[in-house]
């Protein structure tokens, strides 16, 4: 006997929150781990590991010079971790941790252009004011209706999963 | 809708892995640049033991000696007190291979180590002589090679003078001076008895001080130094005896005396000044031309030849 059931259906919604800030953990393991080690030395040899916050802060009150170091290491490292966003969503839609959580970045308006890939990841620049980002973005998607963040109110985009029926 | 799911290409983990394999190249590479600006610097961050080099003619400055080796007390002593600022580091060697230069400039590293906190060291390489050897008195500790050259303690201010050679060609040296002894050591004019001694007198006095504060480092008498202070150079056993030097050695004995000293287990770290393309370019040429005129070099290896600051004082 043939039941005339409906058949799955699928529709892309906006992704659920948990997934989302899985999906963020599990990319920056990935970048800590392979992206960022040609990095690590510099930061390794800049900073003494055996110091406490107020050794460290003595430190670098001593030496001032460091933070202008610091402040050029952190600047290549944050343009490794904005490549990889950019180039993982600029071929698949997705990154890494995405791709687990099974989420999706797209355009709003038609094909993903490159400035929207840049404006998505500028919060990871460590200059102000983009570092105000930080914790504006994030704070976005709790309280903007299409549980967009910022930048991606600003670039256009949204961060979508599949939904089955 | 439908052509926004065109938008979502597909994921495989093989492209992924290729991707993550580029995007670590080209962080590999961008290190490479990083380093370029940073490099020297984040070397000098890890470490306990700095090695700062004082080799070349010790001057003020290294303005216009493109292709000759000269130590600028400027950069030496910001190099000594990087090491100074570093909690890291616990004790410093001086790695001297200099015939010494400027009195002023010698005098200014010797109070730049002086006034550092840690344990100081001088490792007298080649040659550590005159102002070089004022330099190492200046540290705690002076170790050299049974073969190194040190001690030169003495003022020399010599120049060539022209004077015969503008007779010979008829020349005439027009004297247009306002204070009796404003040309004194013009080479084109000879030297006056009365100029002779103005200048002898100042040298003497700068051989003066050279040996007091010989004296005052090495803590020694006055009258024992001068002893050595007759501008011979010495030999490292002679030196030894002498009191110049503390111990016939080389780098291991340095580290030696540090890690007993302050119960460490020294990691050296080298302290160079930052150089830049046009450094890197005129080292590259300076070893190119020392390797094509070999036996001419040879021949000039002679520390008079040094003294290219004509009419300044050399120690």
């Amino acid at each position: 006997m043939k039941l005339n059931l409906p058949e799955d259906r699928e529709f892309t919604g906006p992704s659920l929150l948990w997934k989302r800030v899985m999906a963020f953990l599990i990319d920056m393991l990935a970048v800590n781990f392979f992206v960022l080690i040609p990095f690590k030395p510099f930061f390794s040899e800049l900073f003494p590991s055996d110091y406490s916050f107020s050794q460290m802060y003595a430190y670098l009150n001593s030496n001032p010079h460091f933070i202008s170091r610091i402040t050029i290491v952190s600047v290549f490292m944050s343009f490794m971790i904005m490549l990889y966003f950019i180039s993982f969503e600029a071929k698949f839609r997705q990154s890494i941790g995405k791709k687990l959580m099974n989420l999706h970045v797209r355009s709003q308006s038609n094909e993903l252009k490159l400035w929207q890939h840049f404006i998505r990841n500028i919060l990871f620049l460590p200059i102000f004011p983009f570092i105000l980002l930080w914790v504006l973005d994030p704070l976005f998607m709790f309280f903007s209706k299409s549980k967009q963040t910022l930048t991606e109110i600003l670039s256009k985009t949204e961060v979508v999963q599949k939904y089955n029926f | 809708m439908a052509k926004k799911q065109e938008d979502i290409r597909e994921f495989t983990w093989g492209r992924a892995v290729f991707l993550l394999i580029t995007l670590v190249a080209v962080g590999f590479i961008l290190s490479i640049i990083m380093s370029l600006f940073i490099g020297s610097d984040v070397e000098s961050l890890s470490g306990n033991v700095a090695v700062i080099p004082v080799k070349g003619v010790i001057l003020g400055d290294d303005g216009d000696y493109l292709f000759d080796e000269v130590v600028s007390s400027e950069e030496a002593i910001e190099l000594i007190e990087k090491a100074a600022e570093n909690p890291n580091i616990k004790a410093i060697i001086l790695e001297i291979n200099s015939p010494g230069g400027s009195p002023v400039a010698s005098e200014e590293i010797a109070n730049a180590i002086k006034k550092t906190n840690k344990t100081t060291v001088a490792w007298i390489r080649e040659v550590g002589a005159s102002g070089a050897y004022w330099v190492a008195s200046s540290s705690d500790y002076i170790v050299a090679s049974r073969m190194s050259i040190t001690g030169s303690i003495g003022v020399i201010g010599s120049y060539l003078e022209f004077e015969g050679l503008v007779n010979r060609y008829n020349l005439t040296y027009r004297r247009l001076v306002s204070g009796k002894y404003k040309d004194i050591g013009d080479p084109f004019k000879e030297l006056t008895q009365e100029e002779q001694e103005i200048l002898q007198k100042n040298l003497d006095s700068i051989r003066d001080f050279f040996v007091e504060e010989v004296a005052k480092n090495r803590n020694m008498k006055k009258y024992e130094v001068e002893k050595a202070a007759n501008g011979l150079f010495y030999l490292g056993e002679e030196a030894k005896k002498l009191g110049l030097i503390d111990e016939i050695g080389g780098k291991d004995e340095a580290i030696k005396f540090i890690e007993e000293k302050e119960a460490i287990t020294a990691e050296l770290v080298d302290y160079e000044p930052e150089k830049s393309l046009l450094d890197l370019f005129s080292d590259i040429m300076s070893k190119q031309s020392f390797n094509a005129g070999m036996g001419f070099g040879k021949a000039l290896l002679n520390p008079n030849l040094y003294n290219k600051v004509v009419n300044q004082y050399i120690i």
